[in-house]
């Protein structure tokens, strides 16, 4: 092989990876809209990513499978957490990993960055990455699948849904609040105490650690009416 | 025999010392990251020091000790290759002031939560202008050197090019961008293609000039082989950045692309294997100092074992699919970066420091010593990582149990890591203590039998 044969494969090399890049990087930019939905990229959404740089989450948690291994990927996060877990988490660190192995720091994110950022990450969600991760994507069906059915909404589900980012019921669920059989039997409640208790934890138990959620009064019926009801079941079986 | 054949080499010294420094300190960040995956630490601690913030420290470390030592290598190969000294070594020290003080004022600045959040890339704007500041002088004191030279080598403009294009790649990972695929898009034209372009480039370079010097080969036949590995190495590493583009919302041909490219990235570096080999053997000077060799040679097969083997292997897009954002990446990244340029910075101070105190054959005994106990307990590292990394896919990607769950069973191996962690630390401070007080060896050195070839 010639010098010149050794400067004409650099020069070949370099030029045709770098002409292919650089028009994939301009095809990317016209595709990018439908990929990520740019049309619903609002204002919201990004003051939600600049919260998610303040804090530098990115650090701990990966996002698209990048950044820090320490805690889990944010991509589908909205979707196997939902909003209200999200919010509790980032607001409440030190009670939500109370019994955890592994801490999150209390960052002292305020009530609307909370906000901007559970917009950000519902956003990051509907990115279409081809169902990655692998392993949120029953949550991603799960919640596609309530979406549109939801007359067809089991009750376990619904419950689940909505208090299992913190309540375990059947071994399914976060243990961080206790598990829901226990208290339906602890709990003297009517229906109607239920109901606000779940929309606003204060106005029933002052000091309680349980975050306000933001359920509708129907909802809360529903699932008030399944605590009640695994009560009564216990009852019954004595 | 003269050592260094211009009083302007000097300036690389400085930039040596202080990168040896920042590499303990990573080192020892890298220890405390450890900790937090091992054990659980207490809730105030962890608001006080989260890792996020340790983690920052420990990649920024490893960025800033890389480039000063790059850049140190450079002005160090520079003056002879150009035959003349360096444009200017004051611009050489006011370049080094500006780039220690915004890195001590980032380290500073982490502590207290000024942040850019982007992992690799936090430095907060105000400091990035500063670090362009900073690249700007050494690209200009790089070019002035090489163009008021009288002669031209096809290394003077490979360096010039490598360094001005890694400088470039920087510009792109300033600004904020809204829309989370098009900031990782950009993201990787600084981290990939400076690791596996314009680093690789500076490598090729660097290693060359060694090899040139070392063994007396004749230029014509190094820069041959330099242009074969830098065009393999860009053409390769150029579209397959796309290996990074597979699961962030980008068209399907990035999987083709992506897969087909990167998997030809061990290509070049196998080259670089066999062209350090045969120009070892084909040497016309005598091993002066057999440590350089080692450093040469294990360059060359840690590189091609923890960039080119290991990379390979996890990015083929099935594959990826489930090792992607897992401990298999962290393994991957401590053998690749270790095995890529930890080791070609060591190469150049082993090759430099000596050079610039005026010893010609210097005693090796401990410099052994940290060359087998950094390159054994990095190897080992790697695998822990490894198997911690194969766990966590395992448990979550295949049997679907929760990340918690998953990182538990890791908890053992992170102790291990921890472990193994302080053995390389001890290498790594035997290394650099043996570097700081090198001394002249008792046994004369050989003479050469060839001037070296940047002499002709």
């Amino acid at each position: 092989m010639t010098g010149k044969t050794a400067r004409l494969i650099f020069w070949v090399g370099t030029l045709t990876s770098a002409a292919i890049f650089l028009w994939q990087t301009y095809d990317f930019h016209m595709q990018t809209p439908k990929f990520t939905h740019t049309d619903k990229l609002n204002e919201q959404v990004v003051a939600g990513k600049k919260v998610w740089h303040k804090y530098n989450c990115n650090d701990c948690h990966t996002i698209l499978g990048f950044g820090g291994y320490y805690a889990p990927d944010m991509t589908k996060a909205f979707y196997r957490l939902g909003e209200n877990n999200i919010a509790s988490i980032v607001q409440h660190p030190d009670v939500m990993y109370k019994n955890s192995f592994r801490k999150m720091p209390q960052l002292g994110v305020s009530e609307t960055e909370t906000r901007q950022l559970v917009s950000f990450l519902r956003w990051v969600g509907e990115i279409e990455n081809r169902k990655w991760p692998p392993q949120d994507e029953k949550f991603v069906e799960a919640y596609k699948l309530r979406e549109s059915q939801p007359q067809k909404l089991d009750k376990v589900h619904l419950v689940l849904q909505a208090c299992g980012g913190c309540h375990t019921f059947e071994n399914q669920g976060r243990n961080v609040g206790g598990d829901l059989t226990t208290i339906a039997n602890r709990i003297t409640y009517d229906r109607q105490t239920l109901i606000n208790y779940m929309i606003n934890p204060q106005s029933v138990r002052p000091g309680v650690t349980m975050p306000p959620q933001d359920v509708s009064p129907q909802t809360a019926g529903i699932i008030a009416d399944f605590l009640l009801s695994l009560k009564s079941n216990k009852e019954v079986s004595k | 025999m003269m050592l260094i054949e211009y009083q302007s080499q000097r300036v690389s010294l400085w930039y040596f010392r202080i990168a040896l420094v920042l590499f303990i300190l990573q080192v020892i960040l890298g220890l405390w990251l450890s900790i937090n995956y091992a054990f659980t630490l207490p809730q105030d601690l962890v608001n006080v020091f989260p890792f996020s913030t340790a983690r920052a420290l420990h990649t920024n470390l490893l960025v800033a000790w890389m480039l000063l030592g790059f850049m140190g290598g450079t002005y160090y190969i520079l003056p002879p290759e150009c035959a003349r000294d360096l444009y200017s070594e004051k611009l050489a020290y006011l370049q080094l002031a500006i780039f220690v003080g915004t890195a001590v004022t980032a380290v500073v600045g982490f502590l207290f939560g000024w942040t850019q959040g982007k992992p690799l890339l936090e430095i907060p704007l105000p400091l990035d202008w500063l670090i362009v500041v900073a690249a700007l002088i050494f690209i200009a004191n790089v070019a002035m050197t090489i163009i008021k030279a009288e002669v031209r080598t096809a290394l003077q403009w490979m360096l010039l090019g490598g360094v001005t294009f890694l400088a470039l790649m920087y510009l792109f990972g300033m600004p904020f961008y809204q829309n989370l695929n098009t900031d990782y898009y950009y993201w990787w034209w600084v981290i990939h293609l400076w690791v596996e372009g314009a680093w690789e480039v500076v490598t090729a370079s660097i290693v060359a000039y060694i090899i040139m010097r070392v063994t007396g080969v004749d230029r014509k036949v190094v820069e041959k082989w330099l242009y074969v590995e830098t065009g393999l190495f860009l053409f390769t590493g150029i579209v397959g950045t796309g290996h990074h583009y597979y699961w962030i919302g980008a068209p399907d041909y990035w999987l083709w692309w992506g897969g087909i490219f990167s998997a030809l990235e061990p290509l070049p570096i196998v080259l670089m294997v066999v062209d350090t080999w045969m120009h070892v053997r084909e040497r016309k000077n005598p091993i002066v100092n057999p440590l350089t060799w080692y450093y040469i040679i294990g360059l060359a097969i840690y590189h091609l074992v923890g960039a080119g083997l290991w990379g390979f292997m996890h990015t083929l897009p099935p594959i990826n699919y489930y090792t992607h954002g897992s401990q298999i990446t962290v393994s991957h990244g401590h053998l690749a970066f270790f095995g890529a340029y930890a080791l070609l910075n060591l190469t150049i101070f082993y090759f430099a420091m000596p050079r610039l105190k005026g010893i010609n054959k210097y005693q090796d005994r401990l410099g052994k010593w940290g060359f087998w106990i950094t390159t054994i307990g990095m190897f080992v590292l790697g695998l822990v990582f490894g198997i911690a990394g194969i766990l966590q896919t395992y448990l979550e990607r295949f049997l679907d149990i929760g990340y918690s769950t998953a990182h538990l069973t890791m908890m053992f191996w992170f102790r291990v890591a921890f472990g193994v962690g302080l053995v390389f630390l001890a290498g790594v401070i035997i290394t650099v203590y043996h570097l700081f007080t090198i001394k002249p060896s008792a046994i004369p050195a050989p003479e050469p039998v060839v001037a070296p070839a940047s002499d002709i």
